[in-house]
């Protein structure tokens, strides 16, 4: 499958930039999307969470697929869960693991969200400590 | 009879810690956890409450062995949102430094592998020719590991003695041509210690984003200097090297290629490298705005996301290293292996866990 095929079975409002082309999705079809990817032979590249300034926060999964980078985007209200895709793609499992260590977000549809960069014992969400002492 | 090994987080044949924990059925590996974490910095943490021109030194201490990608990534995505036009000739210095490094990084990583297959001369060549890069990247910036080449908008530093660097190129071209591809290729006990171990087939390389010559050794033809090119890349005749086998072999024979291409490349750049300035000015804040940024560095893709609210400290920088994609591949590479291979394959890896854990 082509990055055009992909984003046509996909559908929605594709936006290209310099760096590729982002589709903004409710959480509800991320999961769809990335089976899509999968099926159109993207590799997964990251899972990139970012805070907004409502207790929200902004996630963007990025695939590859021929040199063309392919984001979805969504918006989590504050509290609540994003979607795994981890069982979909198996490199998504540290990226989601990550993501729960810094900004201390769940992800519904997989076990347990282990910690990866730090202890069991850690607080996760060590990204929204303001202050070098939150540092771990 | 079934039991589990822990190995690590201290290990003899690497300098960095992790932990891999491998269940077997007597001598075949059934399994295999991973623990890292034990070289976490909070780089990104620190990433966000340091000027951009602070975090450009502090990106460049991601990785002691691919550190110019690092700042050179993030200087291009902040390039990207402040719509800063690079000048010609400081993108072919960036080709020619980041392609040293390619050198450093895979002559590093084949000299370890010579000594993992216990071929203890051919570590020693391998050493030997990796100095003559060594000094050439010294020439350049004066410094072996940082090289604090990058800057927003272009470069630090000329390059002061092409000649030398085209020599000491030539130089390694010519005796990777002649020693180390060939014995890669076709000896026996390289073969017989490397072909079909640690096998990770093409469907699995997609499935967990396996990125660089761990891919291309899976036959995922896939190098970002071809395929979306930046800087001067696409003014340079290169190959990809790729192999369909997915074995130990396969990813040793694929390095040892991309050093001849890498060599090709930086002789076509120091030939053409154009007249001009090397860089746009003092840049020290880009507009709002995201981008993601993505390199080919030794080990495969760099991917950098970063947002800034106009003020002189990024709002997020995101960095996912090639061995945070590529590390967790081990637990498919090593199941059904023999547990005297698991170094081995491990190493064929070539993995970076101080830039994975950052």
């Amino acid at each position: 499958m082509s990055a055009a095929e992909i984003r046509n079975q996909i559908g929605g409002s594709w936006a290209e930039r310099d760096d590729g082309w982002w589709l903004p999705l409710p959480p509800e079809q991320v999961c769809a999307a990335a089976r899509t990817m999968l099926a159109g032979g993207a590799r997964f590249v990251a899972l990139v969470a970012s805070p907004g300034s409502q207790g929200e926060f902004g996630l963007s999964w990025h695939w590859d697929l021929k040199g063309t980078l392919l984001s979805v985007t969504t918006t989590l209200a504050a509290g609540r869960p994003a979607p795994s895709i981890a069982d979909i793609y198996v490199g998504a499992d540290w990226a989601e693991r990550e993501t729960r260590d810094y900004y201390a977000i769940t992800f519904e549809g997989r076990d347990a969200t282990p910690t990866l960069m730090l202890r069991a014992e850690d607080a996760p969400g060590m990204m929204l400590s303001p202050a070098e002492e939150g540092r771990p | 009879m079934s039991y589990r090994i822990p190995i690590g987080p201290y290990h003899l044949a690497l300098e960095e810690p992790y932990k891999i924990e491998l269940d077997c059925q007597g001598e075949r590996v059934t399994g295999a956890t991973l623990k890292v974490g034990f070289n976490f910095r909070g780089i990104e943490w620190l990433a966000e409450r340091k000027n951009i021109t602070k975090a450009i030194a502090l990106m460049e201490r991601v990785c002691g062995i691919c550190s110019n990608v690092h700042s050179m990534t993030f200087c291009m995505a902040l390039e990207q949102i402040g719509a800063v036009e690079v000048p010609p000739r400081a993108q072919y210095v960036r080709v020619v430094v980041a392609e040293l490094e390619r050198l450093h990084s895979h002559l590093l990583w084949a000299g370890i592998a010579a000594e993992l297959i216990g071929f203890q001369t051919l570590f020693m060549q391998v050493f030997r020719l990796r100095e003559c890069v060594m000094d050439a990247l010294e020439s350049i910036s004066g410094n072996r590991v940082n090289y604090s080449m990058n800057r927003i908008g272009g470069v630090n530093r000329d390059i002061a003695h092409p000649e030398a660097v085209r020599q000491a190129v030539s130089q390694v071209q010519d005796a990777v041509s002649r020693t180390l591809i060939p014995l890669f290729t076709t000896d026996q006990t390289v073969a017989a210690r490397c072909r079909g171990v640690g096998k990770f087939s093409l469907a699995e390389a997609i499935a967990y984003g396996a990125v660089g010559p761990v891919a291309r050794a899976s036959g995922l033809d896939t190098d970002i200097r071809r395929d979306h090119p930046y800087l001067a890349y696409n003014a340079l005749d290169f190959a990809v090297p790729t192999r369909p086998e997915g074995d130990v072999l396969a990813r040793i024979v694929v390095r040892a290629l991309e050093i001849v291409e890498s060599c090709r490349m930086i002789d076509q750049a120091l030939e053409r490298i154009p007249a001009g300035p090397l860089h746009a000015g003092d840049i020290y804040t880009v507009p709002p705005g995201e981008a993601v940024a993505r390199i080919e560095g030794p080990r495969g893709e760099v991917f950098y996301y970063v947002r800034s609210d106009g003020s002189d400290t990024p709002t997020r920088v995101k960095v996912r290293t090639p061995s945070f994609a590529n590390i967790p591949t081990v637990t498919a590479m090593v199941r059904g292996s023999d547990l005297a291979d698991v170094p081995l394959i491990q190493g064929a890896l070539d993995p970076c866990y101080s830039c994975t854990d950052r």
